[in-house]
């Protein structure tokens, strides 16, 4: 596939994960020629950022959702849905909203959120390993790579640029799974903080009851020396009182009870299951503005190698239930276009006619939802070919397919965070940049969501 | 410090030069500068892991009882031997005051938790104390050196050092658990049967067999480079970084197998820049005849070495640069850095190996990283970039360049050491535990500056491992846990026995409590001495502690309990969790809890949960 300046990108990102994973000087320097004319000279793209680290971002969100749909959805029967696919049309009801095709039976919910919702279809992964892709989206790098062994996950890099001092709740909270990365080489206090939800938060009860928790804080106090009596050794001492009093604040707090404590008649609005309960978990936190920036909420397994229309509805069904009403209580908060919500799997699946056994295997090709965060809605960017097997339009300014780098940089983007960032102090010494490749300029947001 | 600083500043005005030079920039201003924005930024590494010493020894200051400490002439320390020249030279030569040698109770607990990984019972302690005898330093040392608890926590290290996984994120074939348990119990026999750490290297470089088969346990070694997806090249490169790293401290190869060093690692190694892309390829080359084969029983692999093959420059794919021609040639043959050793057989992994513990990075290497275990910062830091042109005493680098060593002739003097006992762990260690520098008290008197964190000058505390922190409690309240690993028949009950920090899996409570002690995974995330909301909430209140110190399941908190004596069983209470006698204020805090508390059980539980959320409680000092 040659984009507009004539050359070839599968030969340079290819369709394996292990070609080049970045482009080489020559070719930057072609592609930088050839675009003198191009998009370089876009009044969004000045020349001097390719000199210099500092750009402007969106920085019209304050907060991120991001839902891994773990396991990987088929994106031609949901986000990317291609009408000469087998599902059962009575029930999918496919109908064009705004241009966009979308399954209005399967998930109408989010159909009636089509007109602030862009999806993305140029994207495509780099590999098709769960376990590999899966990192690779929650790092933004390949998990192959030098950094990635300090990588942290996206919402600790979110946690590092965006927690205020004195917050009660972490900003990085993880819902209904552990992600395969953590705060990295950052301190412990930017690893995501993990959630069941539907729960109270661990550990913030006595086990031997409330009176006799305050007894033996007592006691404690009264064993430990006095604060501040060593304060001219450094801040050490001062952090270890902010881990104390930190955690003190969650406990017996009706505030944070609040917020994990679910009401049961929401529940069952929310769709009364585990994705369900987290998506109301996430709208509590937000609501609550208690310092919680970054929600992921990992729901899955849409790994649907096999009867894949009955396996699809079921996840779809509860996926539809819990977004739905979670887009529409952040628009009545005001919370929405404070909101980045980023939906996607690992990867995509395979296209056209199913497998033998009536599903989908793993593909690269994928398409990615985005909401909120002040996005221009109603639209799908990209365009595949009809079975959805590759991009034949990226629509974007880097005309070319969207990879976990762009969205991640994206991330960043919509939170002001600048994604260029190159911080010096990793354990090897070897620098450390937000999204990789920075300095060649290769990956960037996807500015066009915002019109 | 000031010379490092006068460099670092250097290297941001090269930096901000190098920003200005770019011809499509604007006018650069010094606020564009990033080292102006932010000078710590741009610290060098040494520099803020000293800091980070710094500041943790600073932390630990106020939960101490202080008792004063009176700093001592560094002269005036006995030198028990060269180690102690070296370190008290050079504080003698700078006019730094020592810290002066630890007390008993502290040096007990410290010898006990550093050796095996677990606090001592208090009866030992006040057998300790009680003992009169001049020596009893060593007898303790050579106790703990022979103990099966010694097996155990080295077990553990080495299993870290080794990366025993049963996954590894970018691993194309993984060990599971069966090649795990293999990979366990040969590091378990190894470190129990004292094997020498030059055979240890040498055994499992040229690792073969079963993956599966405890007789071949070694062979999980280089399964672990095998690389995901991509060419065989990747796996090479891979192996020599994973080798080159652990048992040389190079791991500047990484950065080398994609590029020469010239231009690229000018600030960070002397020796890096003299070494090209192709020299690095070189080494990797004696790794071009491994080949992983599948194998029965099904999922595991057959390691073993191809007659012939060698380092093919054919490939633009892989997670490295392309691998094209150089000139003519097109592969590579093994040639070994510095010596320029080539193989004399066909079988290039154990060529490999020979050179590799005759390289001098290999004794240097180690004795740097068994160094950093005991004294908790290395004479080198980071331990895994050893720069070989700045280490030789003999040799000075070059200007501006300085040693990388904060003591250049000691590191010699125990890589010599290490050569010479034939790299054998236990008398090494002995060594570095029974010099005064390892003795010395974490406690300073007078005034502590940062600067003296490079001299050593006061042993460094550092916080326990979440197993330590684990075993520590449940020997305290003698309530360890039984746990089932898979493919075992016996159910440690210790955290220090478990093969790989994912366990126990089948126990959520110890697992959820040690995982927020940042045990890491040996893979993508590393151990880590941060503190946290969710160490402090697990610790008050969750069920790992809550039911331990409950005195209708701890038997020994039952026979606290019936302690008549009040003072009595504060000091039993406080040498059992803290390894140590109280304070007067804090005998007075908990006899005054004592004398309110109308259950006797209860007032046991609320002193023993005090104890164990002392700040001190997490730390070995």
């Amino acid at each position: 596939m040659k984009d507009r300046f004539g050359f070839d990108w599968s030969n340079v990102k290819g369709a394996h994960f292990w070609s080049k994973p970045q482009l080489g000087r020559r070719m930057f320097f072609r592609h930088t020629a050839s675009a003198v004319g191009g998009y370089f000279l876009l009044p969004t793209r000045p020349m001097e950022r390719v000199a210099h680290a500092a750009v402007p971002t969106q920085n019209k969100a304050k907060n991120c959702i991001f839902i891994m749909m773990q396991g990987a959805p088929s994106h031609t029967d949901t986000f990317d849905l291609k009408e000469g696919n087998p599902f059962p049309a009575a029930q999918f009801k496919p109908t064009k909203y705004n241009g966009v095709l979308f399954p209005q039976g399967l998930m109408p919910n989010v159909a009636t959120h089509l007109d602030s919702i862009v999806l993305v279809r140029s994207a495509r992964a780099w590999a098709s390993a769960h376990g590999l892709m899966q990192n690779w989206v929650q790092i933004g790098r390949n998990p192959a790579s030098p950094t990635s062994k300090i990588s942290p996950h996206i919402g600790s890099v979110v946690s590092m640029e965006l927690s205020a001092k004195g917050s009660i709740l972490p900003t990085f909270m993880a819902l209904n799974g552990t992600p395969p990365a953590g705060a990295g080489y950052f301190p412990v206090a930017h690893a995501p903080f993990l959630v069941t939800a539907g729960s109270p938060l661990p550990n913030t009860s006595h086990r031997d009851g409330s009176q006799r928790f305050s007894s033996r804080s007592d006691l404690l106090l009264a064993s430990e020396g006095a604060p501040g009596t060593y304060a001219d050794l450094g801040s050490g001492p001062a952090e270890m009182e902010e881990w104390k009093s930190r955690s003190r604040s969650l406990m017996y707090n009706s505030k944070v009870d609040q917020v994990f404590a679910l009401d049961q008649t929401e529940r069952l609005r929310y769709g009364n299951n585990r994705f369900g309960d987290a998506c109301l978990t996430a709208r509590n936190l937000l609501r609550a503005n208690m310092g919680t920036r970054f929600i992921q909420i990992t729901f899955g397994s849409w790994d649907h190698h096999a009867n894949l229309y009955a396996q699809l509805t079921t996840m779809a069904t509860q996926y539809d239930a819990g977004l739905g009403p979670l887009l529409t209580d952040l628009k009545t908060d005001g919370l929405f276009d404070q909101t980045f919500i980023v939906s996607q799997g690992e990867f995509g699946r395979t296209v056209g006619p199913l497998n033998g056994n009536g599903g989908r295997d793993h593909f690269t090709q994928q398409a990615i939802l985005f909401a909120g965060g002040g996005i221009k809605g109603g639209r799908a960017i990209g365009v595949t070919d009809e079975r959805g097997a590759q991009t034949v339009e990226p629509e974007w300014v880097r005309d070319r397919p969207v990879r976990p780098e762009d969205t991640e940089a994206t991330i960043y983007s919509a939170l002001g965070i600048d994604w260029t960032t190159l911080r010096r102090d990793t354990p090897f010494g070897r620098g450390f940049e937000y999204v990789p490749e920075s300095d060649h300029d290769v990956y960037g947001p996807i500015n066009e969501l915002w019109g | 410090m000031l010379l490092r600083n006068a460099r670092t500043l250097i290297l941001a005005i090269c930096l901000c030069s190098v920003l200005s030079a770019q011809p499509e920039s604007k006018t650069v201003s010094l606020a564009d500068c990033r080292f102006a924005a932010n000078p710590s930024e741009f610290l060098a590494r040494e520099s803020r892991i000293h800091l980070a010493v710094h500041r943790q020894a600073a932390s630990l200051a106020r939960s101490f009882a202080r008792n004063q400490v009176p700093s001592a002439a560094a002269d005036s320390i006995p030198k028990r031997n060269f180690i102690d020249d070296e370190i008290f030279g050079k504080l003698a030569a700078s006019q730094v005051p020592s810290a002066p040698i630890s007390g008993d109770e502290e040096f007990f607990r410290r010898i006990n938790l550093d050796l095996t990984g677990r606090i001592p019972a208090s009866d030992e302690i006040r057998a300790f104390i009680a003992d009169s005898s001049a020596s009893k330093r060593d007898a303790v040392i050579d106790r703990l050196l022979n103990s099966p608890e010694f097996n155990d926590r080295w077990t553990m290290w080495l299993g870290d050092l080794l990366q025993n996984t049963s996954t590894l994120a970018a691993a194309a074939i993984n060990r599971n658990f069966q090649g795990r348990n293999a990979f366990h119990a040969y590091i378990k026999d190894a470190v129990s049967s004292g094997k020498s750490f030059s055979t240890i290297a040498s055994e499992v470089i040229v690792g073969k067999g079963n993956n599966y088969d405890n007789a071949s346990g070694a062979a999980n070694y280089p399964m672990s480079a095998s690389a995901s997806m991509g060419p065989d090249q990747d796996t090479y490169d891979s192996m020599l970084v994973k080798t080159a790293t652990t048992f040389l401290g190079l791991g500047n190869y990484d950065c080398l197998l994609c590029h020469n060093g010239r231009g690229h690692l000018d600030q960070a190694s002397r020796w890096g820049i003299t070494q090209s892309r192709s020299q690095a390829q070189g080494m990797a080359a004696f790794f071009s005849r491994v080949r992983f084969t599948p194998s029965q029983p099904t999922g595991s692999f057959a390691v073993s070495d191809a007659d012939s093959g060698s380092y093919a420059l054919n490939t633009n794919s892989g997670n490295r640069p392309d691998r094209v021609t150089i000139g003519t040639a097109s592969s590579l043959m093994p040639e070994y850095r510095e010596t320029g050793a080539v193989p004399s057989d066909g079988n290039w992994r154990a060529a490999f190996a020979a050179n590799v513990v005759k390289d001098p990075m290999f004794a240097r290497n180690l004795a740097n990283r068994i160094w950093k275990q005991l004294f908790n910062l290395g004479l080198v830091e980071p331990v895994d970039n050893l720069d070989p042109a700045r280490l030789d005493p003999a040799n000075p680098p070059p200007e501006p360049w300085d040693f990388q060593a904060t003591h250049p002739a000691l590191l010699e003097k125990l890589a010599a050491e290490l050569t010479r006992g034939e790299f054998h762990l236990r008398p090494f260690l002995r060594t570095l535990v029974q010099s005064s520098a390892y003795q010395l008290d974490s406690r300073y008197g007078g005034e502590w500056k940062v600067d003296y964190v490079a001299m050593f000058a006061r042993h460094y505390a550092r916080r326990m491992e979440g197993e330590e922190v684990h075993d520590a409690i449940a020997k305290a309240a003698a309530l360890p846990g039984d746990y089932a690993i898979q493919g075992w028949s016996e159910r440690p009950g210790w955290a220090m026995q478990l093969p790989e920090p994912i366990e126990p899996k089948g126990d959520l409570t110890a697992l959820n409590f040690m995982n927020t002690f940042q045990r890491g995974n040996r893979d993508t995330q590393l151990r880590g001495p941060d503190g946290s909301i969710q160490q402090q909430l697990f610790l008050m209140n969750d069920a790992f502690v809550g039911d331990r110190v409950k005195v209708a399941r701890s038997s020994k908190l039952q026979s606290i309990a019936k302690i008549t004596s009040d003072a009595d069983l504060v000091e039993e209470v406080y040498l059992t969790f803290l390894s140590r006698r109280p304070a007067d204020s804090e005998k007075a805090a908990a006899l005054a809890h004592l004398g309110k508390t109308s259950s006797r059980n209860d007032a046991v539980e609320d002193l023993a949960w005090m104890c164990i959320n002392k700040v001190e409680f997490l730390f070995s000092h």
